[in-house]
């Protein structure tokens, strides 16, 4: 129950962030807010199931072209709602298929994917409308669209709580740890997987639609960059994706760091993102949050006994 | 169709090809081997490319001068990396598939670090110095000489390291891992020798490819994704760890881009390269020359 609190209070104060009225803060949370929402989203299926997924800048593309399809002819919610249930189609279609591959494969076709979508529109866009980017018009205030971020994030936190407590979740855990078992002690893995990648499908593809009001002109290079994924999926592996805390701390980290690293030093924070990649895949498995925190104090505070033979090789 | 137009592709999309072969093979060794998915593969042969580049604007010289001493620094830099990274990852992974996406995300890491060394050393645009770009003339076809030339090399190049992996105990060895890891160890290959080698060894043959296009095209930091990309296809279609299958691929992959763009648009090369990509991982997982 301290949890569920604890949301509330934290809700309430980012909801009552625009009566600061100042843009800087208000956009540094948007950011914030943002990749919150999609490291969230992300480690709702590939957290539990280990099936690394690479798709959500195709996901948050589809839904920012949504935006720029729809907007002048739709109602605002009803254009980010379309935006996320065009992500859940594409992610119905592909999952189908590509829900049978594992390991690298999986990851490798899911980028494939992503680039496809990329290079399509970019070629239809070019063939049939003239242009490679598009403009938008009317769009809202930058208060709704920072309301609207805020919602689809609550709800990714809120849903990543309730799916994972599901009888859904515990079978997508137990993908992850043994596709096979799981499926003799009678879950449908495909059924079980299809569900989780659309779930999270569809708030990239919100956020994707909510977000592409900001930049006033979007072409396929801004929208689909794979820069986006590969943050998210920083954030949720620094982070830890197994738990709801992972990924929001890392995602407040990183918009801080790269708000302030990102315009003056591109290239060094482009480094030190690929620095800290490598460095929390070697020695932070399960994230900051899932580190085993107290045994490493334990360890520091009984280094005067002799060192114990830990690190076994299991794998050469 | 023309039969000289229909030369100049065949020759086109060998040359494409026989790159190709170059930088699959070095990252099928890698991934048939050690189970390293190096995304990062392209960024070496960019950062041969820009290598060679550098010596050949400093010195003047011939770029074949330099092409052996990068290809040796590029392999310590391999030695480097498995001793700092990879022989970690592979000691802590539990299982084939963990080691696969775990090696993909550090590959990621490796790429945004090369290409924003890269950005910051030689800057982001173009740069670019043509060797041998005469046109050679075969009765009614003519072609650039260094076209030709990154085909010979390319084509010894692949032909070497078959010969070393058929005809050699060493070859043999690795031959052995790739088969049967467990097995090789049981028979005394010494693993923790041969793998950082032939990880160095697959960055020595992308920077030899690397070398090999700094003679033919423009240079730029992001220049090596495509040649991943398309390394990931030929592995695909060959089958992992085959090396005949790969080369096979390779070529194969090139004539088909180049006919491919020929007849669509060259704005179309990426898009082909993608379905291709696509359509093998869905219909041969197991690659073309499966049985």
């Amino acid at each position: 129950m301290k949890r569920g609190t604890l949301f509330l209070i934290a809700a309430v104060i980012l909801a009552a962030l625009p009566a600061l009225d100042s843009p800087f803060v208000q956009s540094m949370a948007l950011t914030c807010l943002m990749y919150a929402g999609l490291a969230v989203s992300w480690s709702m299926f590939s957290g539990p199931t280990g099936y690394l997924s690479l798709a959500t800048s195709a996901f948050f593309g589809l839904g920012a072209y949504c935006t720029a399809w729809g907007l002048s002819y739709l109602p605002w919610p009803v254009v980010v709602m379309a935006g996320g249930l065009a992500a859940t189609l594409f992610a119905f279609i592909i999952g189908l298929v590509v829900l049978n591959l594992r390991g690298a494969y999986f990851a490798v076709i899911t980028y494939g994917l992503g680039e496809l979508v990329k290079h399509t529109i970019t070629h239809v866009e070019k063939t049939y409308a003239g242009t490679v980017g598009r403009v938008m018009n009317d769009t809202p205030s930058s208060d709704v669209v920072y309301w609207t971020v805020l919602v689809i994030a609550l709800l990714a936190v809120y849903t990543y709580v309730r799916f994972g407590r599901s009888r859904y979740g515990h079978a997508l855990r137990g993908i992850g740890m043994d596709e096979e078992r799981a499926a003799t002690l009678g879950v449908n893995p495909m059924r079980v997987k299809l569900l989780g990648f659309c779930l999270s499908a569809w708030f990239a593809g919100a956020l994707g639609a909510a977000m592409a009001v900001r930049w006033t002109y979007i072409d396929p290079h801004t929208v689909f960059n794979p820069f986006i994924v590969f943050q998210t999926v920083l954030i949720s592996m620094v982070g830890g994706p197994l738990t709801i805390g992972g990924p929001l701390v890392g995602a407040l980290v990183f918009s801080l760091l790269s708000e302030f690293l990102r315009l003056s030093l591109p290239f060094l924070y482009m480094i030190l993102l690929g620095v800290l990649l490598i460095v929390s895949v070697l020695y932070l498995p399960n994230g900051l949050a899932g580190h085993d925190w107290r045994g490493l104090w334990q360890r520091i505070s009984r280094r005067k006994q002799p060192p114990e033979q830990a690190a076994e090789q299991r794998h050469e | 169709m023309n039969l000289y137009l229909f030369i100049d592709l065949v020759v086109a999309g060998l040359v494409t090809g026989g790159i190709y072969a170059v930088v699959a093979l070095g990252l099928n060794l890698q991934y048939g081997l050690m189970r390293i998915m190096n995304i990062a593969h392209g960024e070496f042969l960019m950062l041969g490319a820009y290598l060679t580049y550098t010596l050949v604007r400093y010195t003047g010289a011939s770029p074949l001068w330099f092409i052996p001493p990068m290809m040796v620094a590029l392999f310590l830099l391999g030695l480097l990396l498995h001793r700092l990274i990879f022989r970690r990852l592979a000691a802590t992974s539990p299982d084939a598939d963990a080691m696969e996406s775990r090696s993909l995300i550090v590959g990621f890491g490796l790429m945004f670090i090369a290409q924003n060394v890269a950005q910051l050393i030689w800057g982001g645009g173009m740069s670019g110095q043509p060797y041998l770009d005469e046109a050679v003339k075969f009765g009614e076809v003519t072609v650039a000489a260094n076209r030709l030339l990154v085909l010979a090399v390319a084509a010894a190049a692949s032909l070497g390291l078959v010969l070393l992996l058929k005809k050699t105990l060493l070859g043999m060895a690795v031959r052995g891992m790739l088969q049967a890891p467990l097995g090789a160890m049981l028979v005394g290959i010494d693993t923790r020798r041969l793998h950082p080698a032939c990880f160095g060894l697959g960055l020595a043959l992308a920077g030899l490819a690397g070398g090999l296009l700094s003679m033919v095209y423009e240079l730029t930091p992001s220049m090596g994704e495509p040649y991943t990309i398309s390394a990931l296809i030929v592995i695909t279609l060959g089958g992992l760890g085959n090396i005949p299958g790969a080369i096979a691929g390779a070529l194969l992959l090139g004539l088909v881009e180049t006919f491919g763009t020929y007849y669509t648009s060259p704005s179309l090369k990426i898009l082909i390269s993608y379905s291709v990509l696509v359509l093998v991982l869905l219909l041969r997982p197991k690659g073309l020359f499966a049985k």
